[in-house]
């Protein structure tokens, strides 16, 4: 819907920055570009050889009654049929590969371009729309090289031909026939230009009739509750009667376009007639040329009709580049460093925190001048209110986003010096909700690791993570296939998965975003020792959504308005009697419910 | 032609055509005229050629030429008069069933309205209604144009030589075994491209989707190569189907081209011996190639009929589905009752469809005039409440009352004509905040729409944006916040001066300070009415003259906020929670 509304469905044809970025794009196939080439011109040929054997024909054998001549035309009619068959066939299939090669890149292109792209990138944009870049528009991209482009040059590579063909065989003829093309031409633009235009105007209503009725549907409560229903149908009828009425304007102007461009062949074809009959007459014609000028003139005319509702095709090809390499044009907010440097063996903390100031927007600040540091082997947990930026803390970790001022280090490095998979490798998350992707179970375990994992070393893992039992009862163990976000697994057991796939990624620093919603006890259970085997002589941040689970950490920061505002060990806080003694009391409560 | 399945569909469009007979009857009777006087065409140039044939002199090429341009005109006028009976008759059509749709949309509850999506409910209005304009416009014009074709080519071509006529449809029935073969063929591998098209949409959707783990775990090379193996995939199934239709597509063409190879031949011999004119064969050839383009044409025709048959039942599912209209009185605002009503629910036990009870046993009173808090943790039914109240869920029989009487035997109309219902999330339409207010009902002038916003705490704020009552809400107007949003459709509820007052849970986005601010200028908007008050927050509740809690669909406690903090039970246990939550926020 935001896409019918926003993103211009036609642009200019012809934008030679676009076409000449989509020409490097297709570049790799030039040799497949360059053999459609050549075929366009040798299919026009033969495409005009059939009404010259006509001519033939007619002239040399039918009127001077020699059959077994006829015959060998007919045989030659029948091998230049063949031989355009084939020729169409190649170029068929030579220009769908290159389209769909061309496709290919494309969209690997933009795909690995997306994952490159930023966490604050995808804040701003929905996956739907990201979706449409990498599916519709490379497809209306594909329709301007076969629909468009080729069609385009086809078109006029047939033309010449003909106009080339007429002129030989008759030049007078053939000029008496183009006298109608000006006409022809005129009459094609006037058309194309209104049904164009009102076509325009029929996708605006469109947009607004789909946006009223989007609207309706997600307001329909307001509407019934208000007893609003015949006043909004009148409205929409409104606009639906509008749209109408405008769609049946383009069809009147469309209709025009053909029926006059199939009136005018048939006044050729009188015209034709009328000065042919004149030369025949005076023995200047042959009977079989003028039936091979008129089946000519229909392989005339259509091109020049079509030659419009090509450009449309161009027009919209040419949006859908424009967004592709709209988005192509986004860099990564952030990027690996140029030079990258592995830290110096330090005695410095694992991470630290020094005067971290972050907003998602503006300077509504979430973190502002947070301080902590957290040593090596150490187990911390980051309690607060909702919306105090604890998660945005483990964001900040491992560079989903860039710190507006002080520096996050890792073992005393920025982590804007780190090499960004170095990092990413060093720091590992697990996240409140988890994400499994289409695959069997054992890629979900590996991950980015794919290949370099050893059995053992995932025994151990599934081990750990108690997956044992898990595996075991899927039908076909580790080969199991998962479906989408693994959904034919249950909470608990996508969570234990996630544990064990924590353990086999060994990070140096784990920083556990604990789930909020709850599982069955058997389940929690099972997870809470998996997670104690996970931390273990880690240095592990956990960010405590739930209180009942902190009290075995090292020590425990209370973040507050962005900043610590508490810290010490679970007990010690709960005899200072401040917020965490606070929100203690009301995780207490709550569970009792 | 029609599949199992689609008659109710076919019967059901044979409704919306049978209103614009007059327009289909004139449709085809233009298409048959402009078929015959395309089909003359050749006719003539047949009869001119042997006119010239006979003397070359002193032929009146003229009259044959003067034909040929008063056909030509014909066949112009002709089939623009079908294009345009036809294509209109199909756009009303289209027009008709939209606004079917979207009438029958506003019978359906709210929440069934939800369970089916947005964009499912969008695409039936949008792509599966243009469908069925193609069926019965482009569908119809090009089918009827066929038989049509047919038809008359054939007859013309009889009437020229029987023989030749059978000759040159030899290779036809090879098309049609071709065609089916290739067709088969065809489907199945656009099925196996666009199958392998859904897997490539769904592996960049998941890792779109859950980018987060992508990055963290650097999985982005692993990624890349699942990526890459689906593109390929797709890549491969799409070349074997540009295979397929590269090797039988031109073939259809060489079939159609040796009809003409045969009539060239045959037929030449005929002329050399003297049995058939030269115009004769022109004509003969003219006739057979008109008829190519229908042929090739067919089976696109075919699924074009098909594909909108197919979404004609989608679209009919909807209206067929949509609960009945209820039998209403006329006018635009049925007066509701003007004084402040007695509400009860009585022993109210209700689940939604597939879930278990979200109410159990619930039983209460609001007298009229009394304002009553129900509070209660997320998910403790408080919305359920309120929404069978309105009847946007069709509550049990004679357990949600209204001055005694089932609100179920109430008219629509009358019970939400009676209350002003603002619901939990503020839905605003995209039109001035004026018309958000007043919904442009009759009755409400600006100062009734301004002097609700007074009370609802919103009038200042709307007053001073650039643009005032005239703003408009959405993307490219002003975003307005969350707590504006709910003040306006709090306006909109006071401003038809309902005598029972819905509220839930209405202030969840604006912070205590603001909540009690606008709470005190509404209290004297709401003496004299009855007022239900949805809250999970207890602030909002001390002051209601009786609270019910809820806890998981069950009522556990009711009285006056001081009666229930000294009972010492769940009410006691929330309010310690919300104070402590309180003086978090505050350090």
């Amino acid at each position: 819907m935001r896409d019918v509304e926003h993103d211009e469905i036609l642009g200019r044809a012809f934008d030679r920055r676009l076409v000449g970025r989509l020409t490097r794009i297709a570049r790799p196939h030039h040799r497949l570009i360059a053999a459609a080439g050549v075929l366009f011109p040798l299919i026009a040929a033969f495409e005009l050889v059939q009404p010259f054997l006509v001519k033939i024909a007619i002239d040399d054998h039918i009127l001077r009654a020699d059959w077994a001549g006829l015959t060998g035309v007919a045989a030659l009619f029948l091998a230049a049929l063949a031989v355009l068959a084939i020729l169409r066939a190649v170029e068929s299939y030579l220009m769908n590969l290159t389209g769909q090669r061309v496709m290919h890149d494309l969209r690997a292109t933009i795909f690995r371009h997306l994952l490159r792209l930023d966490a604050a990138f995808y804040d701003r944009y929905a996956v739907g729309r990201l979706m449409t870049r990498v599916l519709n528009d490379v497809e209306a991209v594909n329709e301007a090289f076969t629909s468009g482009l080729f069609a385009v040059i086809g078109d006029i590579v047939t033309l010449v031909a003909v106009v080339g063909a007429m002129l030989w065989l008759d030049w007078r003829l053939a000029l008496v026939t183009f006298s109608l093309v000006p006409v022809l031409a005129a009459v094609a633009a006037w058309f194309r230009v209104r049904a164009r235009d009102a076509y325009r105007e029929v996708r605006r209503r469109l947009a607004r009739v789909n946006a009223f009725l989007q609207e309706s549907i997600q307001g329909m409560a307001v509407i019934q509750l208000f007893a609003r229903e015949a006043h909004e149908h009148r409205a929409f009828r409104r606009l639906n009667a509008d749209y109408r009425r405008m769609l049946f304007r383009s069809t009147i102007w469309e209709a025009s376009l053909y029926a006059s461009v199939e009136a005018l062949g048939s006044a050729a074809l009188a015209v034709l007639l009328w000065y042919g009959a004149r030369q025949i007459a005076a023995e200047a014609l042959t009977f079989g040329t003028l039936v091979a000028f008129i089946q000519y003139t229909t392989r005339f005319f259509l091109p020049i009709r079509d030659l419009g509702a090509k450009y449309t095709v161009m027009q919209a090809a040419m949006a859908s580049a424009e967004r592709i390499f709209e988005l192509l044009d986004v860099v990564p907010a952030v990027q690996a460093p140029p030079a990258t440097s592995r830290p110096a063996p330090t005695s410095a903390a694992a991470v630290e925190f020094s005067s971290v100031w972050f907003a998602y927007e503006d300077e509504r600040w979430v973190l502002r001048d947070c301080r902590f540091a957290v040593q090596r082997g150490e187990h911390v947990a980051i309690v607060g209110a909702t919306g105090e930026g604890k998660t945005t803390c483990a964001r900040l970790l491992n560079r989903f986003y860039d710190v507006a001022r002080g520096r996050v280090l890792i073992e005393g490095m920025d982590v804007r010096e780190w090499d960004l998979a170095a990092l990413r490798r060093h720091v590992g998350i697990i996240f409140q909700d988890t994400v499994l992707f289409t695959g069997s179970v054992e890629s979900n375990l590996q991950l980015g690791l794919d290949g370099r994992v050893t059995r053992p070393d995932l025994d151990r893992a599934i081990d750990a993570a108690h997956c044992r039992r898990l595996v075991e009862t899927l039908p076909r163990g580790l080969g199991e296939e998962l479906l989408e976000r693994g959904a034919n697994l249950s909470h608990g057991q996508r969570q234990l998965l996630a544990i064990a796939r924590a353990l086999v990624y060994n990070p140096a620093v784990l920083v556990l975003d604990e789930a909020t919603s709850s599982v069955d006890p058997e389940s929690e259970a099972l997870i809470r020792r998996a997670l104690a085997r996970l931390v273990e002589g880690r240095t592990t941040i956990t960010i405590a959504h739930r209180l009942s689970t902190v009290q075995s950490a090292d020590r425990i920061l209370v973040l507050h308005r962005g900043r610590v505002h508490e810290e010490g060990r679970h007990a010690d806080l709960l005899r200072a009697g401040g917020l965490y003694a606070r929100l203690w009391e009301i995780s207490a409560r709550t569970q009792q419910g | 032609m029609a599949p199992a399945g689609l008659g109710p569909a076919a019967r059901a469009l044979s409704r919306y055509l049978s209103r614009y007979r007059a327009r289909y009857a004139l449709g085809i009777a233009c298409l048959l005229t402009a078929t015959a006087s395309s089909l003359a065409i050749p006719w003539t140039v047949q009869r001119a050629i042997e006119a010239l044939e006979a003397d070359t002199v002193g032929a009146a090429i003229g009259r044959y030429v003067g034909l040929v341009l008063l056909l030509a005109a014909t066949n112009g006028i002709a089939r623009l008069g079908s294009r345009f009976s036809i294509m209109g008759g199909a756009q009303r059509i289209e027009h008709d069933l939209r606004n079917d749709l979207y009438a029958a949309l506003q019978r359906f509850p709210p929440a069934e309205i939800a369970r089916r999506t947005t964009g499912d409910l969008m695409t039936r209005a949008t792509s599966d209604a243009g469908a069925v304009r193609s069926l019965v416009g482009f569908g119809a014009i090009s089918f009827i144009g066929t038989i049509a074709a047919f038809v008359g080519a054939l007859t013309a071509m009889v009437s020229v030589d029987p023989w030749l006529t059978l000759w040159a449809m030899a290779p036809y029935p090879i098309l049609i075994v071709i065609a089916k073969r290739a067709n088969a063929r065809i489907h199945a591998e656009t099925d196996a491209a666009q199958h392998q098209l859904g897997v490539l949409s769904s592996t960049v959707q998941e890792h779109l989707a859950g980018m987060s783990v992508v990055r963290a775990y650097t999985m982005e090379e692993h990624a890349a190569r699942v990526f890459d193996a689906a593109n390929g995939e797709y890549l491969g199934r799409s070349l074997r189907l540009a295979r397929t239709m590269a090797a039988f597509v031109p073939l259809t063409g060489v079939i159609t081209g040796v009809g003409a190879l045969i009539v060239l031949w045959l037929g030449g011999r005929e002329v050399i011996a003297g049995r058939l004119s030269l115009g004769a064969l022109v004509a003969f050839n003219g006739y057979l190639a008109y008829l190519a383009w229908p042929t090739l044409a067919l089976g696109w025709t075919l699924a074009l009929l098909r594909r909108g048959l197919t979404s004609m039942a989608r679209v009919q599912e909807i209206i067929d589905g949509a609960p009945p209209r209820e039998a209403t009185t006329d006018g635009e605002t049925a007066p509701g009752s003007a004084t402040a009503p007695r509400i009860g629910f009585q022993n109210l036990t209700f689940a939604y469809d597939d879930r278990g009870p979200a109410l159990r046993d619930v039983t209460f009173e609001i007298r009229p005039g009394e304002t009553v808090a129900v509070v209660g943790p997320t998910g403790s039914g408080k919305s359920t409440l309120g929404a069978l109240l309105a009847r946007l869920w069709e509550p049990p029989p004679g357990a949600v009352l209204l001055d005694g009487r089932d609100v179920r035997t109430l008219p629509l109309r009358a019970l939400r004509g009676t209350m002003g219902y603002v619901p939990q999330e503020a839905f605003l339409f995209s039109r001035s905040v004026s018309d958000n207010v007043s919904l442009e009902r009759e009755a409400l002038d600006a100062a009734r729409v301004r002097d609700a916003a007074v009370a609802s705490g919103v009038a200042e704020e709307i007053e001073g944006f650039p643009r005032g009552w005239q703003t408009v809400v959405g993307e490219r107007g002003l975003t307005l916040s969350g707590g504006q949003r709910q003040r306006v459709a709090l306006a909109r509820a006071l401003a038809g001066n309902p005598s029972l007052i819905v509220l839930d849970d209405v202030f969840a986005s604006v912070d205590a300070a603001k909540e009690d601010e606008i709470l005190r200028q509404l209290r004297p908007r709401l003496a004299g009415r009855t007022v239900l008050l949805m809250t999970h927050r207890l602030h909002a509740a001390q002051a209601a003259d009786r609270i019910v809690v809820l806890v998981d669909g069950r009522v556990v406690q009711q009285g006056t906020h001081d009666e229930l903090l000294r009972a010492d039970g769940a009410y006691a246990q929330l309010w310690r929670i919300q104070q402590l939550e309180e003086e978090i926020a505050g350090a």
